[in-house]
């Protein structure tokens, strides 16, 4: 038995999920993960779950469907997967994430590429994401692929040593440090609600966007509760706070400071210029195409649907390590996403403000550069992130 | 693509094409283990080369099942979940391409065996025994070559040399494999339509730690793995195939068998299991090894103790001609005589089955076969007609 992987899937599924007796467990793995999903499934039983269920993912079958398939197929949602998500509710979910193989549609038309979206199951997720019925976490899965795109050699020990160390599994009691760095995060997300603020201001090398806030959003950091009161931790790591902004209002243009993995390519250099709340010009040096595809074809995708602030505490941004994996970089510097806004973060009816889309991709905007301000209701400007540090006392 | 890749993905055009036989606008659903993703990518890109307008993927994993067995509560062991219900009613009307080939085959062998041979999804396995009556599903069964099975089968992780043996059962070496394919289930078939016109009332084994005798049903007939479905669809449901087959009378069935080859079961190897039979029912179960899972099964399983299969298979079998123990059944059944404990096949009907097949949520192949069995047809008059020696067939086709 690997002794690390065991105490890593503890961790996850006691910390992450928070499992709880007689819940069922939902996994999503990569066949790639196939360890992982073991020892998670081992560490579910043993946490009390009433029965694991596994749907391996695998993104050769994806390649052969947009390769081969009929057109049909690509945004085809079969019952089985959506009797699958639909029984989710409820219960736990853990996620993996890591690609093996980060570049391997990358020869295939973007177009394609980017229609590849099982509509009906996106829609049952949106749903139940909105419900906050599930205590659910997404974590990392060490595999050969991956190390290779992160170091250029396939060296799973070192990812896994980052990895772990992201996780803070080197501290003596690990569940007991993330308890005192969720609360840290829940702070911050205090102070920033305590201002009421209208705005986010970012200015940066290629960067100067104002982003409205909706006055009934609030920001949220560290770990939330299911509808019926399950404390779990959506993301391991986080070292992030954020919110969904009022997608209407959106002025100016925002570069991406690291390339990230998007549906099997790499998207890098993006810059996405805002007119009225909508992306009206989409650069980058490679990979803008699959992002004028999610533009052109999946409803408000064109929109944001979060922001998200990290400083250089953070783990991940301590490792210096590009990830290429969202997990993971959007928790080593300041990020935004396009797409699906969060109604979790909204009290009540979210209104127009926040947008509706069947994708959300998130992207690095942070570095030592860019500055970050809150705007208050009488226009005086508050200063959040400079130089990577959190200016709020 | 390299040579290797040549042949896997001629291996996956031949299982769809002549397997499963792949009908264009049709939905495909593939089984395999996780160890088996190269195969399963490649069963995935010639199925939709062959037109498949949908394919569903499901990754099966021994390790999952034995967390569950060793970790989870008594009620995990038999659930069917709502989604692999959904999956299953699926494939109705679809086809389904399964492969096999356990890279571990005595992963959950330190566990509790009564726990082991319990952990069945029985609505599951309920839905699969309607869709097998209803014949509603194009299906094929094949080997995933894995570095573990090599080293069962060979003692090393010799993955190439497993491919070599596999891809010789299954007929890759020949010119033109597809027409290869139509000749031996013509020879297959001639076999089973002249034991037919034989009406026999029972078989007779005898051999080594055999005597063994086991009535036929008037309405059931001998036939090979190529089947058609109620939509009119042919398919071959094993690759490799060498039996011709039937399913008994279960109600009759008396006297001694011994297995003459290890069997794979739930994640156990039996061996030199021996089964005692009175009245259609196992009686007596003995084992070197494994025995409990079996006794499970007939302790836990309705009608797991009474016959649902006969086969013969003869020394011409490709399996038989590699004199390799597979330790898999849908290879080492095709390479001698086996009979099966557990559900009876409706394909062994024109129509629908006889009132007496067995019904049972379970289907277990073991092998009888061997140079020293002889098999003989009882007729209605009590004549016995050799069916049977040293592994070469005797009745005029």
């Amino acid at each position: 038995v690997d002794e690390r992987l065991e105490r890593y899937a503890e961790l996850v599924v006691k910390v992450g999920a928070n499992v709880q007796p007689g819940q069922e467990v939902f996994l999503f793995p990569s066949v790639e993960h196939k360890d992982l999903a073991r020892a998670l499934t081992r560490q579910s039983y043993r946490a009390g779950a009433a029965y694991v269920h596994i749907l391996y993912n695998d993104a050769h079958v994806r390649r052969a469907m947009i390769e081969l398939g009929p057109d049909e197929a690509l945004t085809y949602s079969p019952e089985w997967q959506k009797s699958y998500v639909s029984s989710i509710a409820g219960n736990a979910m853990i996620a993996t994430t890591g690609n093996p193989e980060p570049d391997l549609l990358a020869d295939l038309d973007g177009e394609r590429v980017g229609r590849a979206v099982p509509q009906e199951i996106v829609q049952i997720r949106i749903k139940q994401m909105g419900e906050n019925t599930v205590n659910w976490t997404g974590v990392g899965a060490p595999s050969e692929g991956w190390a290779t795109q992160v170091y250029g050699e396939p060296d799973v020990e070192r990812l896994w040593e980052e990895v772990a160390f992201c996780m803070r599994l080197d501290e003596p009691d690990p569940p007991a440090a993330w308890r005192e760095h969720l609360d840290r995060l829940a702070e911050r997300s205090t102070q920033l609600n305590n201002l009421r603020a209208d705005a986010v201001r970012y200015r940066g090398p290629g960067t100067d966007l104002t982003v409205g806030l909706l006055p009934k959003a609030f920001w949220m950091g560290g770990a939330g509760d299911t509808a019926s009161g399950i404390r779990y931790v959506a993301n391991m790591p986080t070292e992030e706070v954020f919110t969904s902004p009022d997608a209407r209002r959106v002025e100016g243009t925002i570069r991406a400071t690291q390339p990230f993995p998007l549906v099997g390519q790499v998207v890098r250099g993006l810059e996405l210029t805002f007119e009225g709340g909508r992306a009206v010009k989409v650069e980058a040096e490679t990979g803008a195409d699959l992002v004028r595809s999610h533009f052109a074809t999946l409803e408000n995708a064109d929109r944001l649907g979060e922001l998200a602030l990290v400083t250089k505490e953070s783990r991940v941004g301590q490792t210096g390590t590009l990830f290429y994996d969202v997990l993971f970089d959007e928790n080593a510097t300041c990020h935004i996403a396009y797409g699906a806004g969060f109604p979790f973060v909204v009290d009540g009816d979210p209104g127009e403000g926040l947008n509706v889309a069947h994708t959300h991709v998130d992207f690095m905007v942070g570095g030592p550069e860019l500055e970050v301000d809150l705007v208050l209701t009488d226009g005086t400007e508050v200063p959040l992130i400079r130089n990577e540090e959190w200016q709020l006392a | 693509v390299s040579a290797n890749g040549d042949r896997l993905e001629r291996y996956a055009e031949l299982a769809v094409r002549v397997g499963g036989n792949v009908q264009p606008g049709q939905e495909v659903f593939v089984y395999g283990l996780v160890e088996h993703a190269d195969l399963v990518r490649a069963l995935t890109r010639q199925a939709y080369r062959a037109g498949a307008s949908y394919v569903n993927v499901e990754y099966d994993d021994q390790h999952i099942k034995r967390a569950m067995i060793e970790f989870g509560p008594d009620e995990a062991l038999t659930y069917s979940p709502e989604w692999q219900k959904a999956l299953t009613q699926g494939m109705s009307g679809n086809a389904l391409l399964a492969t096999t080939g356990n890279p571990e085959p005595e992963l959950l062998a330190d566990l509790d065996g009564d726990r082991v041979g319990r952990a069945i999804p029985l609505e599951v396995a309920e839905l699969r025994r309607a869709q097998h009556r209803a014949q509603s599903v194009n299906w094929c069964g094949i080997g995933g070559p894995t570095a573990g099975w090599a080293r069962q089968v060979l003692g090393e992780p010799d993955v190439e040399r497993l491919w070599e043996l596999v891809a010789f059962c299954f007929r890759l070496d020949e010119p033109d494999p597809v027409a290869a394919w139509r000749e031996h289930l013509d020879r297959l078939d001639a076999r089973s339509a002249a034991l037919t016109e034989r009406r026999p009332d029972a078989l007779r084994y005898r051999g080594p730690g055999t005597d063994f005798t086991v009535g036929l049903l008037p309405s059931a007939h001998w036939g090979s793995a190529r089947f058609r479905t109620a939509g009119g669809i042919d398919y071959v449901a094993n690759m490799p195939t060498e039996e011709i087959f039937t399913t008994p009378d279960p109600r009759r069935a008396e006297g001694t068998l011994r297995s003459s080859m290890p069997l794979s079961l739930g994640g156990q190897l039996i061996r030199n299991l021996q089964l005692r039979f009175e009245g259609g029912r196992i009686v007596g179960v003995e084992a070197e090894s494994g025995g409990d899972v079996v006794r499970s099964h007939l302790a836990t399983i309705e009608n797991a103790d009474r016959l649902g299969e006969l086969a013969l298979v003869t020394k011409e079998s490709r399996v038989g001609q590699t004199g390799t123990l597979f330790y898999s059944t849908l290879f080492d059944e095709n390479a001698t005589c086996h009979i099966a404990y557990g559900a009876g096949l409706p394909y062994a009907f024109e129509g629908e089955p006889d009132e007496a097949m067995n019904i049972s949520n379970i289907h277990v192949d073991f092998m009888v076969g061997g140079p020293e069995l002889e098999v003989d047809a009882v007729l209605a008059d009590g004549t016995e007609v050799p069916l049977i020696r040293n592994e070469e067939w005797q009745l005029a086709t």
